[in-house]
């Protein structure tokens, strides 16, 4: 193996071709990408795409088969556990022992990773709102995903490894776990975090890579995602009839999935809009609107589009923009 | 600051329940058994039930010395019952400390903190050394508080042999379940090879004991190497203990080569 790291300035995390075999099977295929220090990177893509084994690879639980990465400017082949103790590691499947209490078991983590500051433990508990004091395999699994998010902060580590964090929290903590993340990343940590659920990345992280069955899609910022993304429109006007309604809407650029219905002595139009906004306000304008929604741009539905894009070369494109857009009907507005 | 011996700690610490459950267990086995030395092993009934026996049987149960108090204590303590418990609880916590702990999922992130694989498989070996050693010593005490009141006729350096013999025994058939654990990650794989290692070895003891022409068998069971000469009547055979206690310490330095070299919880 070349001695020599792929070490970028100002990188917390490069992997560059990471291949991963188990057995015959591969499933990595040769992932590369960098994180900046103190960005908030998060990896997504459907079970199985590989996010899990990435993170175990530059935890140093498996060895990649192929491909060079750099933690912290160390190969964490070679590091050892100098290195693992400037991360903060959350499993995907968290398991938590039995017969100890979660102040116990933590302070035995403390013990074998980088020095905690007195009274974190228990901050951190408070704000997640986690009892330390019962014992572990009387938790619920968000108590003992709690336990785990306490034990992976609690050192300040420098950078964070957290592999599907929100998993079993209920909606507050999970809001008190994005503020958390902001909080490292003003204090100078670094996070790498993973989910299939697409509105917790889309909230918390600033870079976005999207893997699928092994290899990374695209990486790309969320405003950029953003900016691609679709919105969905509807409105009711007066006044006018849906094949003049029809024909002005289309006229606008990104308009998509067009429907014009009569209504009364108006028409009841729904659009997805895939472009600028000014151009189909400066349409809206002329109208007698008596109703507009206009939603947030949907991050899920630009990026089931790339899913689409690489899956498909073929016909199955029309119909997995279908899909994205039944589900996103069936989450109510 | 940082405490030494981390995993070591926690490995013993948190296993006292079953530390203590096991020694209740042997305490009450010698309490039950050796009193009853004098009316059982040294009475003259005992003596004709053993030459009403077929010679086959009583070589297979180690009983050929059991009207003495040494061979009492060496075939039902040492011999059947003690070695039976402790290998349980050996066997048991070798194939958990490192085959048990990455099935379940925890060995994964104990592996993400500042610690080595090396370091994790030494330090759960000494706490299994550790409690195998507490036990042994219990049994120790406890058979010399009882030989004089049990008419048991033990000499104590003889006893001494016999319970590094005893603890050698155990830690053998316990490292090679950490190993099998090791290699694998399974706990299962642990608990059969401990578990077989000490089976075979009795089985072979008890056959190759039959004749001549199968004797070589003895060679190949570290229950004969151990218990062969009756140590508890003839003192130990260092030798034996020297291979018992050597081969335990290949099989943990061997579990911390594999589990340095392969992936985890996969």
């Amino acid at each position: 193996m070349p001695p020599d790291q792929v070490n970028t300035p100002g990188q917390v995390i490069t992997v560059d071709s990471l291949t991963k075999k188990f057995g015959r099977r591969e499933v990595l295929h040769g992932v590369s990408f960098g994180i900046e220090k103190g960005s908030v990177f998060g990896v997504i893509g459907p079970n199985g795409a590989g996010k899990t084994t990435v993170m175990r690879c530059l935890l140093d639980i498996i060895r990649p088969t192929a491909g060079i990465s750099t933690v912290l400017g160390e190969n964490p082949r070679t590091a050892g556990p100098a290195l693992r103790r400037r991360i903060g590691y959350l499993p995907g499947e968290l398991f938590l022992e039995g017969r100890i209490t979660g102040r116990k078991l933590l302070s035995h983590y403390a013990d074998i990773s980088g020095p905690v500051r007195p009274g974190r433990v228990d901050a951190l508990a408070e704000r997640l709102g986690l009892d330390l004091d019962r014992h572990t395999r009387k938790l619920s699994k968000g108590n003992k995903q709690k336990l785990g998010l306490v034990q992976a902060f609690m050192h300040d580590p420098e950078l964070l490894v957290l592999d599907e964090p929100t998993s079993g929290l209920d909606p507050l903590v999970q809001q008190e776990f994005l503020t958390m993340v902001r909080e490292a990343q003003a204090n100078g940590q670094t996070v790498f975090l993973s989910s299939h659920v697409l509105s917790e990345v889309q909230q918390a992280a600033d870079t976005v890579a999207i893997l699928r069955d092994g290899r990374i899609v695209t990486v790309a910022t969320v405003d950029s995602l953003r900016e691609g993304a679709v919105r969905h429109m509807r409105f009711t006007a007066t006044g006018i009839t849906a094949a003049d309604a029809a024909a002005l809407l289309a006229a606008v650029p990104g308009i998509g999935h067009l429907e014009v219905l009569p209504a009364g002595d108006g028409v009841e139009l729904s659009a997805t809009l895939g472009g600028a906004i000014q151009p189909l306000l400066q349409v809206l304008a002329t109208l007698e609107l008596t109703e507009l929604v206009l939603e947030d741009p949907d991050l899920e539905e630009s990026v089931l589009k790339l899913y689409g894009s690489i899956r498909g070369t073929g016909s199955t494109n029309g119909v997995n923009g279908g899909n994205g857009r039944r589900r996103r009907k069936g989450h109510g507005v | 600051m940082r405490k030494p011996l981390p995993l070591f700690t926690r490995a013993f610490v948190d296993s006292w329940r079953s530390t203590l459950g096991w020694a209740a267990g042997l305490a009450a086995t010698i309490f039950i058994y050796l009193p009853l030395y004098p009316s059982i092993g040294a009475s003259p009934d005992m003596q004709r039930l053993m030459d009403s026996f077929p010679p086959e049987l009583i070589k297979a149960l180690n009983y050929d010395q059991i009207t003495s108090g040494p061979g009492y204590t060496q075939a039902t303590m040492f011999g059947l019952i003690g070695f039976m418990l402790m290998t349980i609880a050996s066997v048991s916590w070798g194939a958990a400390a490192v085959g048990g702990d990455e099935e379940s999922g925890q060995l994964e992130l104990t592996l993400a903190h500042g610690v080595t694989r090396t370091q994790v498989v030494l330090e759960r070996a000494l706490a299994i050394l550790l409690r195998v050693l507490l036990l042994v010593a219990l049994v120790f005490v406890l058979v010399r508080l009882l030989t004089d009141s049990a008419q048991l006729n033990i000499r104590p350096e003889n006893l001494f042999g016999t319970s590094m013999l005893f603890a050698g025994l155990t830690l053998l058939s316990g490292s090679t379940a950490l190993f099998a654990g090791a290699v694998t990650g399974r706990r299962t794989y642990g608990l059969a090879a401990g578990a077989g290692v000490s089976v075979l070895g009795y089985v072979f003891n008890a056959v190759g004991r039959q004749s001549k022409d199968v004797d070589w068998l003895l060679n190949l069971s570290p229950y004969s190497w151990a218990y062969g000469n009756n140590p508890v009547a003839n003192g130990a055979d260092w030798a034996a203990a020297g291979w018992l206690w050597g081969i335990s310490a290949v099989l943990v330095a061997l579990s911390a080569v594999a589990l340095s070299r392969r992936d985890i919880g996969t």
